[in-house]
């Protein structure tokens, strides 16, 4: 079964064309890579993926149900990582992710045992300091948290790793491991290709505006050591993404 | 010193401020503010100071009044600056300047060059100079010493402002601090009114109050206006002390930033009964928990905090100095209905107009959620609604204990409703400019004006036509703010709440399709 469906998604932003006529499907169970240039329209298809923005055209399947922003049950069998962040200031993160657990309708035992552990497990036990004093990293943990609360069975991650020490990171990956492993998805976006490398089965490649060009499955730089692609074989993610995306070669004499 | 540098830092500035025009608010703003105020405002200023001039003049005492004048236009413009934000809003903070290559002294020079050339100082420049035309044009003083007088003053009026501005910071930052300024504030608003009347009895006290104010600035400023003999010199030497004095204190603060407080970093145990978890628990599993977070997220935002708590002195006061004040001779029921009117406004406005304005990135949650994001709206505004609410309560108690004039069932019943009419006619408007004019603002900013365009006509609209409208009723026809006409109060709450409940379902209703354009304002994209 497919965990996401989505067919020719469109988004405008007023006359600025951000997503054009996106198709993708992403496998239940799959460890799924979003990639793309800056502002190629990555964030802006997991907006319209998790409600958060209304798509100009097109239609979005989770879980083999229709989605719209007002699909209230699906979104609660859904967690969300955004971008940026979406945390409260002048809370305290237990008091942040206490909040996420009660909209998700989680009862209070189970809310209060899912925070106690969740801080302690990424080493956010002290509950005087409001989510402003935290560092970015620490900030990162705490929306990953938010984003996990409710054991989701479609997790989408908008560039979880980037700030996040290696120990942070590797605890992510273990537990993300583990949630693909029970049968569930993970759908993220990253400009750490390595990363992406080495966590995901599967990779869909997008270029400006929003434009699919290339999706296919990269255990295959594992099993067989290269994809071809237009005739040429690469070893990598990396050099696949530049040569899909578009690699410049720009000199500056003066630098 | 790198002149072209800081001439090219102001240069930027200007361009920031244009940029803002960009949006619609900004354009509308742009508009009021640039082709109905602004240039008009200047041209008015200065015929009006023109105007006071002659006036001066004419009356035989046109050192004093020059000197009133300016005084009065100090107090004000440091005022409206700390106030709202005006012409002090640090538009390159010190930290921001490191990263061109300007020496300490040239950073500190660009901070006030861009500080000082803001549009708000010019108003009062415009009305300083031309109090020295006026001056000049019916023969008195020089127009030159005038010109000096006014370029001296003005420059003293900045330091003057942000001294005060630096000085409330620090306040602010000190634990006991919420709980002082909104008394100083006080003092500093009632003080003169309650001075008057003791001056006219004591007129020996307003020659000592005199003598002092013969020290200040604009005293110095008035005689260097209006002389040219030696107590002209006087007058120069007095604003280049002031002058002199003023930017050394600036400079000493600002040297000296405050000092955090030691904090003692103790991981603290997680308390999960707090109060505000027992507050949402009331309003049940949909909106319970939604509750106790804006509960928890207004109480933790530092200029809610300071909102509500400078309400909490000044409804009471108001409401009973200003019932006295404008009593004489007119209707004291009629300012009492205007004061209960404004008590369910004042503690919480600026984040009633601007719901969603506060939290940030925060704001998205509200739509991933599996719930109606309509009803984070609506407990947003039950709660701002419940919070202000207090206050009307306050404000009767206050009424009923200490009322200028004899206490009736009939009356309190009015005042009562003038408060719940004011309370939901306010928080109806509000959820409409918290769709149609969001705007990102920081929650533990202080001071400063931070809303939008149809933010601040609401707010100031708002005060100032519910605390006027029934004064000048009252003057026409003292018997229509007599406690017999209890029930036109009455029916004007019932209609005002009639307003509330059909904005709050219709605002609900079009906040999915405003979700973009407001989460592109919160986050700082548009």
């Amino acid at each position: 079964m497919d965990a996401i469906q989505i067919r020719n998604l469109v988004k405008y932003y007023g006359t600025i064309r951000a997503v054009d006529g996106l198709s993708l499907r992403v496998a239940a169970g799959t460890m799924f890579g979003f990639l793309g240039p800056n502002g190629s329209g990555k964030s802006t298809t997991i907006g319209c993926l998790t409600g958060l923005l209304d798509p100009t055209a097109g239609e979005i399947e989770i879980l083999g149900k229709r989605f719209d922003a007002d699909s209230a049950g699906l979104k609660r069998r859904m967690g969300v990582m955004p971008e940026t962040l979406g945390l409260f200031e002048p809370l305290r993160a237990h008091e942040f992710l206490a909040f996420v657990g009660r909209m998700y309708g989680l009862d209070e035992s189970a809310v209060r045992k899912r925070v106690t552990e969740l801080l302690d497990a990424l080493e956010l036990t002290d509950a005087s300091k409001t989510l402003s004093e935290y560092s970015t990293g620490m900030r990162k943990r705490v929306a990953f948290a938010a984003a996990v609360i409710h054991s989701p069975e479609v997790l989408f991650l908008d560039e979880p790793f980037e700030s996040i020490d290696p120990a942070g990171v590797a605890l992510m990956k273990q537990w993300l491991h583990t949630f693909i492993e029970q049968g569930r998805t993970v759908f993220m976006t990253s400009h750490v290709l390595e990363t992406v490398e080495r966590l995901c089965q599967e990779v869909a490649i997008i270029a400006t505006p929003g434009k699919l060009v290339w999706q296919g499955d990269i255990t295959t730089f594992g099993r067989e050591g290269a994809i071809v692609y237009d005739g040429k074989e690469f070893d990598a993610l990396e050099p696949l993404f530049l040569h899909l995306t578009g690699e410049r070669h720009v000199e500056l004499k003066w630098l | 010193m790198d002149f072209h540098l800081i001439a090219q830092l102001i240069r930027l500035r200007y361009k920031l401020l244009w940029a803002k025009t960009r949006t619609r608010n900004g354009k509308i703003a742009l508009f009021m503010a640039g082709y109905l105020l602004l240039v008009p405002a200047i041209f008015l200023f200065a015929a009006v100071g023109a105007g006071g001039g002659m006036a001066a003049v004419r009356s035989g005492k046109a050192e004093r009044i020059a000197q009133g004048v300016l005084t009065g236009l100090f107090a004000c413009a440091t005022i409206i600056s700390v106030v709202l934000g005006f012409g002090l809003n640090e538009v390159f903070s010190d930290a921001e300047l490191r990263r061109y290559p300007l020496n300490a002294r040239e950073r500190l020079f660009a901070r006030h060059f861009t500080g000082i050339a803001d549009p708000f100082w010019f108003l009062f420049l415009a009305l300083d100079l031309g109090l020295a035309f006026g001056l000049y044009l019916l023969g008195l003083g020089n127009l030159l010493l005038g010109t000096v007088a006014v370029l001296l003053l003005f420059v003293c009026n900045y330091f003057a402002a942000r001294l005060v501005g630096l000085a409330l910071d620090r306040i602010m930052r000190k634990k006991a601090g919420s709980v002082l300024l909104p008394i100083v504030f006080m003092l500093f608003c009632f003080l003169p009114g309650m001075a008057m009347p003791m001056l006219k009895k004591h007129p020996a006290a307003s020659g000592v109050v005199l003598r002092i104010l013969g020290f200040t600035p604009s005293f110095g400023a008035g005689s260097l206006m209006v002389r040219t003999d030696a107590q002209a010199f006087y007058g120069f030497a007095l604003i280049v002390c002031w002058l002199l004095g003023l930017a050394a204190a600036v400079a000493a603060l600002e040297r000296r930033p405050p000092k955090a407080t030691a904090r003692t970093v103790q991981a603290k145990e997680i308390r999960w009964d707090s109060r505000f978890h027992q507050a949402g628990a009331r309003f049940g599993s949909q909106y319970g928990p939604l509750v106790e977070h804006w509960l928890r997220f207004y109480f933790r935002c530092r200029r809610f905090k300071l909102s509500y708590l400078m309400s909490l002195p000044l409804m009471p006061f108001l409401l009973l100095f200003w019932s006295r004040q404008m009593g004489r001779g007119a209707n004291p029921f009629a300012a009492a209905v205007g004061v209960f009117a404004v008590s369910g406004l004042a503690p919480a406005g600026a984040f009633v107009i601007n719901q969603y304005g506060y939290v940030g990135s925060g704001f998205r949650r509200f739509f991933l959620f599996p719930i109606d994001p309509a009803a984070t709206l609506r407990a947003s505004s039950y709660t701002l609604m419940g919070l202000s609410s207090v206050y009307v309560v306050l404000a009767a108690l206050a009424w009923a204990l200490f009322a200028p004039v004899p206490y009736d069932v009939r009356g309190m019943t009015m005042l009562v409703a003038s408060g719940v009419f004011g309370l939901f006619a306010f928080h109806g408007a509000g959820l409409w400019t918290t769709l149609y004019g969001p705007r990102r603002s920081d929650p533990n900013r202080t001071m400063g004006n931070d809303l939008s365009l149809a933010g601040n006509l609401l707010m100031m609209g708002g005060m100032f036509s519910l605390l006027f409208v029934p004064m000048m009723v009252g003057q026409i026809d003292k018997r229509i703010f007599s406690p017999e006409h209890w029930w036109v109060a009455v029916i004007l709450a019932a209609l005002a709440a009639c307003f509330y409940f059909a904005s709050l379902r219709r605002a609900t209703a079009i906040l999915p399709a405003r979700r973009e354009r407001i989460l592109a304002v919160v986050e700082g994209r548009a």
